[in-house]
């Protein structure tokens, strides 16, 4: 008897942390898009006001920040300084498809910030700063749904975590 | 030897296939060359003070046009993300002037298709041909002119320097600056504060605002200012003996240097022309052609880049001309 009753505990309470893992990564989309936007407000200064070169930008920009977001403005800059790129987009995709896949961004905000790397770099400053603006406006949408996935199923997930815990353990006892 | 040969510092800013193509060159060649050209769907081509080369894919300089590297719409897009730093936004007021001058003082210009906005030129786009100007510093290049111009014991006349693109004019100034400002022992010559204006930073060869040629010990560089208006702002703020500009050629430019001449500082220029009449026809600069500069330097290439042709003075009678010497 104390042996199904510390069995059930273990399952309900592995369940549930599981729901809750998954609860915590929805809002770590939002935190990284949220990161994404001050870093890439950073650069825009480093671009339209400082017309600093990409690859100093970048690395400026990337040390203000930790986790992937950074990491991935760092791995950019380092691919164009030491030239294994030649275009900014290629580096661009590349550092995205490698490093931010690792993260809690979904594919649409991957693909998102992929096509900003075609942009960058490849025009005048006034020419930057407009597609800089259509980008926030872009990802304030992609925010706007991570938001909405917090509020709709944050909750859930960590019940129904619980729940199918107790479900499982009615079903083996 | 390898750091004598300036060219290779500019193969950097070229797609690696075409920098290896160059770099397999003779060395007696990479040290002669002055320009690498990239052409659209044109032969790649290098070219020095007396030859000019096809290059092959495979390294070799070949003379038929056919049988060279063509080169691809790819290769120039990738020379030129290469040569702005992947930012195009950062050379955005060099753009409109044709050309950017990447890090050794080398001249990268540019030619394609113009978006003009008002009259002005806004931006280049569609860049078809590029050529990379390699710089070279000549210590020395002013050896035989400097007496012509020195005014015993301690100030110079003005001076313009006139001589047809690609004839030395702005190693010959870069060089009379370096001796002006630092002095020279050999021809007791205390040396002058000068200011340099170095709009299109080919002079001084500033990289962040820091000379790369030896241009003195006594000269403030004002690099990337236009310099009608820089003359005027050296003027004020650094209180120079002596303002040296390159290539002048607008009414701004004659205005300014009026003002520099009334204000007791000495100036040496340049302008683009073969001989003095072409200097005396430009409209624009009808207020300098009498009584400002009290030296005329005549270049030309006839026996190699920097031959010096004649030193007129202010009443353009020759002090020297290289066609009597050997008579």
């Amino acid at each position: 008897m104390m042996l199904k009753i510390v069995g059930g505990l273990l399952v309900i309470s592995a369940s549930g942390l599981l729901g809750m893992v998954y609860s915590y990564k929805l809002s770590l989309r939002y935190r990284e898009l949220a990161n994404l936007r001050r870093l890439m407000q950073m650069l825009e200064t480093e671009v339209t006001y400082g017309a600093t070169p990409l690859p100093a930008a970048l690395f400026s920009v990337s040390k203000k920040a930790e986790g992937p977001i950074g990491s991935f403005f760092c791995s950019i800059s380092r691919c164009l300084s030491d030239r294994s790129f030649y275009t900014v987009r290629e580096a661009w995709n590349d550092s995205a498809e490698s490093i931010l896949t690792q993260s809690s961004l979904k594919r649409t905000d991957i693909d998102l910030i992929k096509s900003f790397g075609s942009i960058l770099g490849c025009s005048d400053r006034e020419d930057q700063k407009k597609h800089f603006q259509l980008f926030y406006i872009q990802l304030s949408h992609q925010e706007d749904a991570a938001m909405e996935e917090i509020k709709r199923s944050a909750k859930m997930y960590r019940s129904l975590g619980f729940l199918l815990g107790i479900a499982v353990f009615v079903v083996l006892a | 030897m390898k750091d004598d040969i300036k060219i290779l510092e500019v193969l950097e800013y070229l797609p690696k296939h075409i920098g290896a193509m160059i770099a397999k060159l003779p060395e007696k060649i990479l040290m002669d060359a002055e320009e690498i050209r990239l052409r659209l769907a044109k032969p790649l081509c290098v070219s020095g003070s007396n030859a000019e080369l096809f290059i092959a894919a495979n390294g070799y300089a070949v003379s038929a046009a056919e049988e060279a590297y063509f080169v691809s719409e790819d290769d120039l897009k990738r020379a030129l993300q290469l040569t702005c730093n992947y930012s195009l936004y950062s050379v955005e007021e060099e753009l409109r002037n044709g050309f950017i001058t990447v890090s050794g003082g080398h001249r990268v210009g540019v030619c394609g298709r113009t978006v003009v906005d008002g009259g002005k030129v806004k931006t280049l786009k569609d860049i078809s041909y590029m050529n990379f100007r390699v710089a070279k510093q000549v210590l020395g290049a002013s050896d035989k002119v400097s007496g012509y111009l020195l005014q015993p014991p301690d100030s110079i006349y003005n001076t313009l320097i006139i001589s047809p693109p690609q004839c030395g004019k702005t190693t010959l100034l870069r060089d009379l600056v370096r001796r002006l400002s630092s002095g020279s022992k050999d021809i007791p010559f205390k040396g002058m504060k000068i200011s340099l204006v170095d709009e299109r930073s080919e002079i001084a060869a500033c990289s962040m605002g820091i000379p790369r040629n030896d241009v003195g010990i006594r000269t403030d560089v004002l690099d990337g200012c236009p310099k009608a208006v820089g003359i005027i702002m050296v003027i004020r703020s650094m209180s120079p003996e002596i303002v040296a500009t390159d290539e002048i050629g607008r009414s701004e430019d004659a205005d300014a240097i009026t003002a520099a001449v009334n204000a007791g500082v000495k100036v040496i220029t340049t302008i683009h022309g073969s001989n003095i009449t072409d200097f005396l026809n430009k409209q624009d600069l009808k207020r300098i052609q009498k009584g400002v500069f009290e030296r005329y330097v005549v270049l030309s290439r006839k026996k190699g880049v920097g031959t010096l042709e004649t030193v007129l003075d202010g009443e353009f009678n020759a002090l020297y001309e290289r066609s009597k010497e050997h008579l």
